[in-house]
Parts: structure tokens; C-alpha cells; sequence
């Protein structure tokens, strides 16, 4: 693929030494769709989004009645406020938190599972894979409410189990446990859907490997540490960096909690603050330049993340 | 293979002109019927709106269900910048200056005659902003009332108070009698109710100084009542969890809270919250801080409005003063909706005349809402009331659950308050 | 498919037959818990839609309930049975967008795969950056925009956003590289196919186990999302499931969320997306790269 391109322009060559016509032509014609999508419903709302960030309102007398607002330029104003509004660093704290939590528990459960779906002699595997992947199928709307039943002291039923058994029945929408409830829901529903895309990546190294690796002796284990685990690296770059996303962009489990406890404010997490800035409170243009703020730091986070694992994440198609 | 995805395309762009022609049906032509549509979220609206439909086949107004008050103001106002707000909204009373603020709502002075005759001035006042305009038309009021379980108040020997202080004595008497259960809750998650609390007590959050808006969320009447509930809420002798969840609903419904302070359509949630305490209600007007005195607070209610985007803002209007005022109108308000009419003569007027079914056992219910509602204490609402009602939430939030200062909590409201006008750019009165 | 209970019995396991015939019992055990774990609260959705409305808040929560027809009943007359119609929508919003979400996910990841040309990685990286703006933000600009064209408010209007997923490309490229070995495109090439041809008829059939799960995912992401249908539509009859269900637990204060009808709706809501994976886990049982060469 890599041979030196001919300009020849040789229209329908049935075969070429060089890239034929088409052949040039089509990773273009084949990525149009999808870069026509991006531009219409991304990057033309992200543009939007950046204007917004850089407007204001601004209102005359009252307010009341028609011509009282107008937009006008803000310059970089939003972006001042949006950055000394001591909620939105409190924010990322607690959501770093959370992260410390979900993360490494939500990949490594998912490893775990794809490993032990990937080995030999296990009972189960389809009913398994297909429980432990159910609840990425359980709307995050729906998946709130009944973690929600199952988290309130009064309706919960382990708290009524605990409670015949006489054990200390901690309030888990309080407090620090609440980072534990909230990572739970993210848990259940996250874990299934790494598992799989770790466990395919499990399933396309050829067996032969493993043949080599058991005709060594290895057990089982020392399989799944020396063989596997290497082997599916760029799955796992590639789950991290996806659920690193999601868990700074951490939003429906909180929000939906948030009517059931005083410990949820509507700025827990910095989205979570976006949303009430845009939606509770109409001011889309803080709003604007607090998610202009969030996406570079993502953007330089996980960029930053990937270069560092770059060639390896990537070494699938560079044989 | 090849068959498959050429029947699959096939299916696809079938599909996708299929949607089109949803898409491009929704645009009615010029001639022909008016076409209005409605947001709203009251239950049974559409059933009401049916009537309408049947009387005047050159206007078809059509319902679209909407999920609740905050959200369709969200959506009402994103709408209204792209310009594809519906006809009529329905809307909160503390929503309109915002609604209006943001130019989505027209004024309706010139189409709705004299319709202010039917309503009590303080409600048309809050249509008004105070303007001589019109922005909407007074649907439903939410006068605050007490209900109670008349048969846990028996049990414990309850008196029902009449006074802010004897209902402090019997949220005390209540822990000393049944120390697992509680008189009621402080919730910090509908602003609302603190809002028709304060008013009770004298507030007026928002008032106008000529151009300026001055903003009285802290002042001495609502302090007076943010530190009787701190106070309680400190001591204990009241829960401090939010309302509204399925552990509320068990709580009510097991009679572990004895108590709601709420307002007339309650009867309409107990009866989902509560299935299990039928009958064992009663209804007594809101404890009183000078002994002796009728006024309450307000809490939820909402009105019609016709937006800036409507092309037939005229019809619209008609249609909001026929279903606001007309009997018949009303009549099915309360019966598909179970609402309490904001126009005065409704509210003593045939529909009402039954009382609840939930509260079966006090006939003259509706008779005692209507002298309740006489004394409702006037609203005063600002143009960031949702910045308010947000801040409120986290603030007194945190304090209930802390059991700390309410008053403190109170500050915060007040200065994020003020700070967000300013950021606006409205003048604030100091 | 065949979903097997965890047992000890020493039988072989058939899809390791050249293993010691034992189970692996810490495995099968470790396995189970967490499929116990998934399942507990689905479990209890099960159990919470046979409840009454008022045995739900009264009864032991893993105890049935005897309501299961009448919420069934109530909920297909709640609305004139509007709930019907927003499963109807959902689907329609859901197959249609992640059979176009599939195709152009195929499209993109094909060529970023096979083609070396300019450009390449930072078309791939700029399409990535999709993921890094957070739908809340894009909700909003993309409602303004889409209102201009005439679009808001239209079943277009949640359709058209749905469609590009860069997760998809992501995974279609990488099953595309690993699935579609080069020498099988030049072999193409020298029969004197055509680019089309060539990935119509020899690359597609070999993405195909990958295709099913970039169409799993972008099926179970587009029916479950909430947030773009919440912003995009005022007309109740256009919802997807998830926003109906939504409106029945925010129904304002004078009347309480309907939980009962609520929890059922959920769990008529997630059967579908149960059946769906019960017939593509069939597909992933092929193995991905069966028909593939290894290098």
C-alpha cells in the first residue's frame, strides 16, 4: 500500500502498478458521509457553542417586555467567570474523586470478566456475558431510579436486611458513601459494555499463541498475565481513555439522584453545572464558555494521554 | 450479500422519506383552519381542550403533553430563540417575568376584554408584572393550606394549631409521643414552598424602584421564617429529607410523617403518594404568626400565555380567556384536571362543590379553601427567579442536611441573587 | 445461544474440548457473582412491575406483587395509550439510526484502515474529538441549527444528530484493519473490482461480526438517549421511550410520579433491547475473525 503513487490519470485501469483513479479517490468518497455528520451536527454546534461563549445579554431597565435584551460581545468575560466560580473547581474535585473510584474498579472488573470468559473450562458463558452486559441496555434515566429504590433507607432492602441483623446501616446518599453509590451505578452499567470490547480484542489473538504459551507449561494465570494482558493493551488504552471521558463528562447518575438527597447540589459535577447555568437558569453563555473550558481540558488530557501510549495504541493497523 | 444491502439501503431511504413527510406535514397551510398549539402539563388538558375543538372548528388548538413547569420554561425559551415557540404555553406565575424577559410572551391586553373582573387583583396582579400589560391569563391558584392525619392527631392527642408557635410545640409533643415518627418535613427541593411560607410572613422578594429591581429575599419576614424551620430542623423535632421521593410517599403513606404543609390540589397527590390513608385526612388553614389573622402564601398555579411566535396571537388569545373563564370551560378544569380554578366565580361555583374524594370526610371542603384563599398574601416575582429557586435549593440543601444555619442559608439565596442581576445587567436597588 | 447455569457437574466444556475436562470452578463462581450483580436490580424491575402501586411502597421489595396486569392495563390506557407510540418512536429512531450509524461507521472505518492517504490520522483524530464535547453542550447549538433548516421538533430532528457515533468509527477502523487483510483487497484490485466492489463484497462480509457490534452499541446508545430527544421535541407523540417515561416521573407537583407505571414502562422498555442481544450474541459467537488471514 505504500508504493509510490503514479499520477497517471489512467481512468478505470483495470489494474495499476500504481493507485489507480478510484483507488485514490475513495477513502475520501468513503469518509464523506461521515465527515459531512461531523461537520453539520459537531462542528458547526461547537462553532455556535464558541460564539455563544464569547456574547452576552444585556438588559435594559426592567427587563420586562420586548427589546429589553439585546446580545452583545463579552470578549473573554464568560470565560473569567466561569473560571473564578469556586463550584466549578469543587466540582472537578469531587468528580475526580469518583473517578478515582470508577475507573480503575469499572476496568478492572471488565478485564477480569473478559479474562475469565476467555479461559478455558468455564460454566456459564453466555448466560454470564449476557447478565453482566444487561445493564448497559437499562436506560441511565431508569438505572438511577431503581438504584435509587435500592439505595434509600426506607425502602431499600438491604437496609432491611441489615436491619434484621442488627448490623449499622450507613446512609448511602450521604456523605462520603455517596461517591460509593454514585460509582456503583456507573459500575453496573459500565462494566459489561468494557468487558466486551476487551473480550473481543481476547478473542482475536490466534490460538496458537496460546497453544505456544500452554506447551511452555504456563498455567492458566501466567497465561492471562504474560499472553493476554499484553496482547489486549490498546483495548485497554483505548476502554481507559473512553471512561475517562465519560467520568469527566459525569452527569446522569447524579442528576437523577439529586431529588432524592440534600447532598447532591446542582453543581456537583462541572456538567451538572453547565446544564444549570444553560437549562435551570437560561444563561447559555457562561454556560458556553464553562463547556469550552471542560472540552479543552479534555481535549488536552486525553490527547496528551493517547500520544503518551500512542504507538502502541495504535500498532493494530501499522503491521 | 449484495441483494441484502441493496434491500437494506432500499428500507433506509424508504425510511428516511418517510420522516421527511412527518417532517415537512407539521406546516399547516395559510388557508383553511387556524392551527394552535398548546405546551402544557396539566393532566386531562387535552380532554378539556377537546370542548374548545368541538365549539370552534376554525381554530384547532392541539396539546402537547410536557413534562413539568421548569422544564417547559427551559424549552419554551429555547424555542422562542430559534422562533418555534408553541402558541400557548402554560405557565407558573414566578415564571412569567422570566417568560417575559427573555420576549417570549406577548401582550394580551388589547384581545382579552375584561377579563380581570374575574380574577382577585392579587392573582391579576402577577399576570400584569405590575405593566399595564397583560402576559397571560390566570389558570389555577395554589392558596397554602395544613392537612393532617385527623386520626394519628386524635391518637396522640393533637390539637390542630393555629399558630407558627403551637405547631413548633406539637412537632415537639409529636417526637415525645412517637419518637420514630415526625409532624412533617423541611424540603429544600421545591423552592415554592418556602416561597408561599415567606409570603405568608409578609415577604415581597422582588419590587420594582423605578428602573431598578430591588430584591428582598433576605429580608426580616423571611428571616423570621427560615430560622423557625432552622430551628426545628436543628432540634430535630422535624425530618429534614426531600419530599417528592418514594421514601416521602412510604412515609406519608405508613403515617410516619403525620403532617404536610401543602396547598389546595394536595388532595390530587396524596392520593398517589398515599393510597393506604384515604379518608383519614383533614384540612386546616395555614398556622398563623399573629394569633387570630387568615393569610396564606401561595405555591404552585399557572396561568395561560400566547407567545411572541404565535401567528394568530388574537385566536390564541380568546382560546386562553375561554378556557380560564368560561364555566363549562372551568368546570372541565377541575373535573379532568383537579385544579383549583383561579377565577373567583369557580371557586364557589357548582364545580366545586364536592369535596375531594381523598377527603371525603370534610364535605365543606372546598367552602373552607375559598375563605382560606381570600386571604392570600400578594407574590412578588423577579426576573431570575429560577437563579433563586436554584440557589435555594443547594443552600438550604446543605443546611437541612447539616441541620446548620438557615440564616445563613438565606444570605447565600439573597447574594447570588443580587449578583446575577447584576451580572445581567439590571440595576439593583440597594 | 445457549445460556447454561453455572454447574459443577465434570461434564466437558464444549467450546474448549483440547481442555482438562474439569470446570474451572473459581472462574464459573467469580463469573456468576458478577452476573448475579448485573442482574439483581433488573430483578428487581421484574419484581417491581407485578407491585401494585400501593403494595410497592408497603411490601418486601423482592416480594412479588399482583398488580403486573392491571399496570399493564393502565399503562396501555394511560394517554389513549401514548406509551405504545413512544416505543413505536424509539424503535424507529433506534434501528433507523443505527443502521445509517453502522453504514457510515463502516464507511470511515474502511478507509481510515486500508487506504494510506493525506490527512489520514488527523481526519481520524478530528472525528475522535467528537466524544470530547459532551452532549449537553452540543444539545443546544445543534437545536438552534436545526431549527433554522426547519428541522426542530421533527423525527428528522433526532434521527440526523444520532447518526455519526465516533465510537463507531473508532471500532469499525479497528475491526476493519484486523479483519480485512490487505492482500485480499489487492487480490480485488488485480480481478479488476472496482473500490466499491472490493468493499461491498469482500471487505464488508468480513466486518460484519464487528459491524453487528458497532450497531449493538449505537441501537442501545440512540434508544437510550435522553437528552437529545428532551431538548429537540415538544410534541409528545414524537417521543422516544426514554423522555415518555420521563415526563411520567416529572409530572409536577400536584400529581406525583406515576412509579408504578413508571417501573413497568422501564421494563417494556429494556425487553427489547434484551431480545436484541440475545440474537446478536449468535453474531458475536461467530468469531470475529474467523473468515479473516492471519498475517
Amino acid at each position: 500500500m505504500t508504493r509510490s503513487t503514479s499520477a497517471k490519470s489512467a481512468p478505470r485501469a483495470p489494474r495499476a502498478a500504481g493507485k489507480g483513479h478510484g483507488e485514490r479517490r475513495a477513502p475520501y468518497l468513503f469518509l464523506l458521509p461521515a465527515v459531512a455528520l461531523f461537520v453539520l451536527f459537531f462542528a458547526l454546534p461547537v462553532g455556535y457553542a464558541l460564539y455563544l461563549s464569547l456574547r452576552t445579554v444585556e438588559v435594559q431597565g426592567l427587563g420586562l417586555g420586548s427589546g429589553a435584551r439585546r446580545e452583545v460581545w463579552a470578549g473573554l468575560s464568560n470565560y473569567a467567570d466561569a473560571l473564578a466560580d469556586p463550584e466549578l473547581a469543587a466540582g472537578a474535585l469531587r468528580v475526580l474523586g469518583y473517578g478515582l473510584i470508577v475507573v480503575p474498579v469499572m476496568l478492572g472488573l471488565a478485564l477480569l470478566f473478559a479474562l475469565l470468559l476467555d479461559a478455558d473450562r468455564v460454566r456459564g458463558r453466555s448466560f454470564a456475558r449476557l447478565g453482566i452486559f444487561l445493564p448497559y441496555a437499562v436506560p441511565g434515566v431508569i438505572a438511577a431510579l431503581l438504584w435509587g429504590f435500592l439505595y434509600l433507607p426506607d425502602v431499600s432492602p438491604f437496609h432491611f436486611a441489615l436491619g434484621e441483623l442488627g448490623l449499622p446501616r450507613p446512609d448511602l446518599l450521604d456523605g462520603g458513601p455517596l461517591y460509593g453509590a454514585l460509582a456503583n451505578i456507573a459500575v453496573w452499567g459500565g462494566t459489561g459494555f468494557n468487558m466486551i470490547v476487551i473480550y473481543t480484542s481476547l478473542r482475536a489473538i490466534p490460538a496458537e499463541v496460546h497453544e505456544a504459551a500452554r506447551l511452555d507449561g504456563c498455567s492458566q494465570v501466567q497465561i492471562a498475565l504474560r499472553v493476554k494482558i499484553p496482547m489486549v493493551v490498546p483495548s485497554l488504552v483505548l476502554t481507559f481513555f473512553f471512561s475517562v471521558i465519560a467520568t469527566l463528562q459525569v452527569f446522569s447518575e447524579p442528576t437523577t439522584l439529586k431529588p432524592l438527597t440534600n447532598t447532591i447540589s446542582t453543581t456537583w459535577s462541572p456538567l451538572m453545572k453547565v446544564h444549570r447555568d444553560a437549562f435551570a437558569e437560561g444563561d447559555v453563555h457562561t454556560a458556553a464558555a464553562t463547556a469550552v473550558v471542560l472540552a479543552v481540558v479534555t481535549l488536552v488530557l486525553s490527547f496528551g494521554f493517547l500520544k503518551a501510549v500512542g504507538s502502541r495504541a495504535r500498532q493494530g493497523e501499522s503491521r | 450479500m449484495n441483494n441484502r444491502t441493496a434491500a437494506l439501503c432500499a428500507a433506509t431511504v424508504l425510511a428516511a422519506a418517510a420522516l421527511t413527510g412527518c417532517g415537512s406535514s407539521e406546516d399547516s397551510g395559510a388557508s383553511g383552519p387556524v392551527e394552535l398549539t398548546y405546551w402544557a402539563w396539566a393532566p386531562g388538558m387535552d380532554k378539556v381542550v377537546a370542548l374548545w375543538n368541538e365549539e370552534h372548528p376554525e381554530a384547532r388548538v392541539t396539546v402537547k403533553k410536557q413534562a413539568g413547569g421548569d422544564d417547559l420554561v427551559t424549552k419554551t425559551i429555547t424555542a422562542a430563540r430559534a422562533g418555534e415557540a408553541p402558541d400557548l404555553v402554560q405557565a407558573e406565575y414566578q415564571a412569567l417575568p422570566t417568560l417575559v424577559g427573555n420576549d417570549v410572551l406577548a401582550d394580551i391586553s388589547g384581545e382579552v376584554g375584561d377579563a380581570e373582573k374575574e380574577f382577585a387583583p392579587g392573582v391579576w396582579q402577577q399576570v400584569t408584572l405590575g405593566t399595564d400589560a397583560v402576559y397571560a391569563l390566570p389558570q389555577d391558584s395554589g392558596p397554602m393550606m395544613f392537612f393532617y392525619r385527623q386520626d394519628l392527631f386524635e391518637e396522640y392527642g393533637l390539637s390542630v394549631p393555629t399558630t407558627w408557635e403551637e405547631f413548633a410545640e406539637i412537632a415537639r409533643a409529636v417526637k415525645k409521643k412517637a419518637p420514630e415518627k415526625d409532624l412533617t418535613t423541611f424540603s429544600s427541593n421545591d423552592a415554592g414552598l418556602f416561597a408561599g411560607l415567606a409570603q405568608q410572613a409578609g415577604a415581597r422578594w422582588w419590587t420594582t424602584e423605578g428602573q431598578k429591581w430591588k430584591v428582598a429575599i433576605d429580608d426580616d419576614a423571611t428571616r423570621k421564617v427560615a430560622e423557625f424551620w432552622g430551628g426545628l430542623v436543628a432540634e430535630g423535632v422535624v425530618d429534614n429529607q426531600p419530599m417528592y421521593t418514594p421514601a416521602w410517599n412510604k412515609a406519608l403513606n405508613t403515617g410516619k410523617q403525620i403532617a404536610w404543609i401543602s396547598a389546595v390540589w394536595a388532595p390530587g397527590t396524596l392520593t398517589t403518594a398515599a393510597p393506604d390513608t384515604r379518608g383519614k385526612w383533614a384540612m386546616a388553614p395555614l398556622p398563623q404568626w399573629e394569633k387570630g389573622a387568615n393569610v396564606t402564601g401561595s405555591w404552585g398555579g399557572s396561568t395561560t400565555a400566547v407567545t411572541n411566535d404565535s401567528e394568530h396571537k388574537a385566536v390564541a388569545a380568546e382560546f386562553a380567556t375561554w378556557l380560564n373563564t368560561d364555566p363549562e370551560a372551568l368546570a372541565a378544569l377541575v373535573r379532568e384536571g383537579g385544579i383549583h380554578p383561579a377565577a373567583k366565580a369557580a371557586q364557589t361555583g357548582d364545580a366545586l362543590k364536592e369535596a375531594p374524594e381523598f377527603f371525603s370526610g370534610q364535605t365543606d371542603f372546598y367552602q373552607r379553601a375559598a375563605e382560606i384563599a381570600e386571604g392570600t398574601a400578594p407574590a412578588a416575582w423577579g426576573p431570575n427567579v429560577n437563579v433563586a429557586y436554584s440557589a435555594f435549593k443547594d443552600a438550604f440543601g446543605k443546611a437541612a442536611r447539616n441541620r446548620s444555619d438557615f440564616g445563613a442559608a438565606l444570605e447565600t439565596v439573597h447574594e447570588r441573587t443580587v449578583a446575577d442581576l447584576e451580572k445581567q445587567g439590571f440595576e439593583v436597588a440597594k | 445461544m445457549t445460556p447454561t447455569a453455572p454447574a459443577l457437574s465434570p461434564a466437558p466444556a464444549p467450546t474448549a474440548p483440547r481442555a482438562p475436562r474439569r470446570t474451572a470452578v473459581p472462574a464459573t463462581v467469580a463469573l456468576a457473582l458478577g452476573a448475579l450483580y448485573c442482574l439483581l436490580p433488573v430483578a428487581w424491575v421484574l419484581i417491581a412491575a407485578t407491585k401494585s402501586g400501593r403494595e410497592l411502597f408497603s411490601t418486601f421489595t423482592f416480594l412479588p406483587g399482583t398488580g403486573l396486569v392491571e399496570n399493564l392495563t393502565e399503562l396501555s390506557a394511560y394517554r389513549e395509550g401514548v406509551y405504545w407510540r413512544w416505543m413505536a418512536n424509539s424503535a424507529l429512531y433506534a434501528g433507523v439510526g443505527a443502521v445509517l450509524s453502522t453504514a457510515v461507521s463502516a464507511l470511515a472505518g474502511y478507509a481510515l484502515a486500508v487506504y494510506r492517504f493525506r490527512g489520514r490520522e488527523t481526519v481520524f483524530d478530528v472525528l475522535l474529538t467528537g466524544v470530547l464535547m459532551p452532549p449537553v453542550v452540543l444539545a443546544v447549538p445543534q437545536y438552534l441549527l436545526l431549527a433554522e433548516a426547519g428541522l426542530a421538533d421533527t423525527h428528522l430532528s433526532v434521527l440526523l444528530p444520532s447518526i455519526l457515533s465516533p465510537y463507531g468509527v473508532y471500532l469499525a477502523r479497528v475491526y476493519a484493519s484486523a479483519a480485512v487483510p490487505r492482500d485480499v483487497v489487492e487480490a480485488g484490485r488485480m480481478d479488476g473490482a472496482g473500490e466499491w466492489r472490493i468493499f461491498g463484497s469482500l471487505a464488508l462480509p468480513m466486518m460484519l461480526p464487528g459491524l453487528v457490534t458497532v450497531f449493538l452499541f449505537q441501537f442501545v446508545a440512540i434508544w437510550n438517549n435522553f437528552l437529545l430527544p428532551y431538548i429537540m421535541l415538544g410534541d409528545d407523540e414524537k417521543f422516544p421511550v426514554t423522555l415518555g417515561l420521563f415526563t411520567l416521573l416529572q409530572q409536577g407537583s400536584n400529581t406525583p410520579a406515576l412509579y408504578t407505571l413508571v417501573i413497568t414502562g422501564a421494563l417494556l422498555a429494556v425487553a427489547p433491547l434484551i431480545v436484541l442481544f440475545l440474537v446478536i450474541q449468535r453474531f458475536w459467537s461467530l468469531d470475529l475473525l474467523s473468515g479473516a488471514v492471519k498475517s
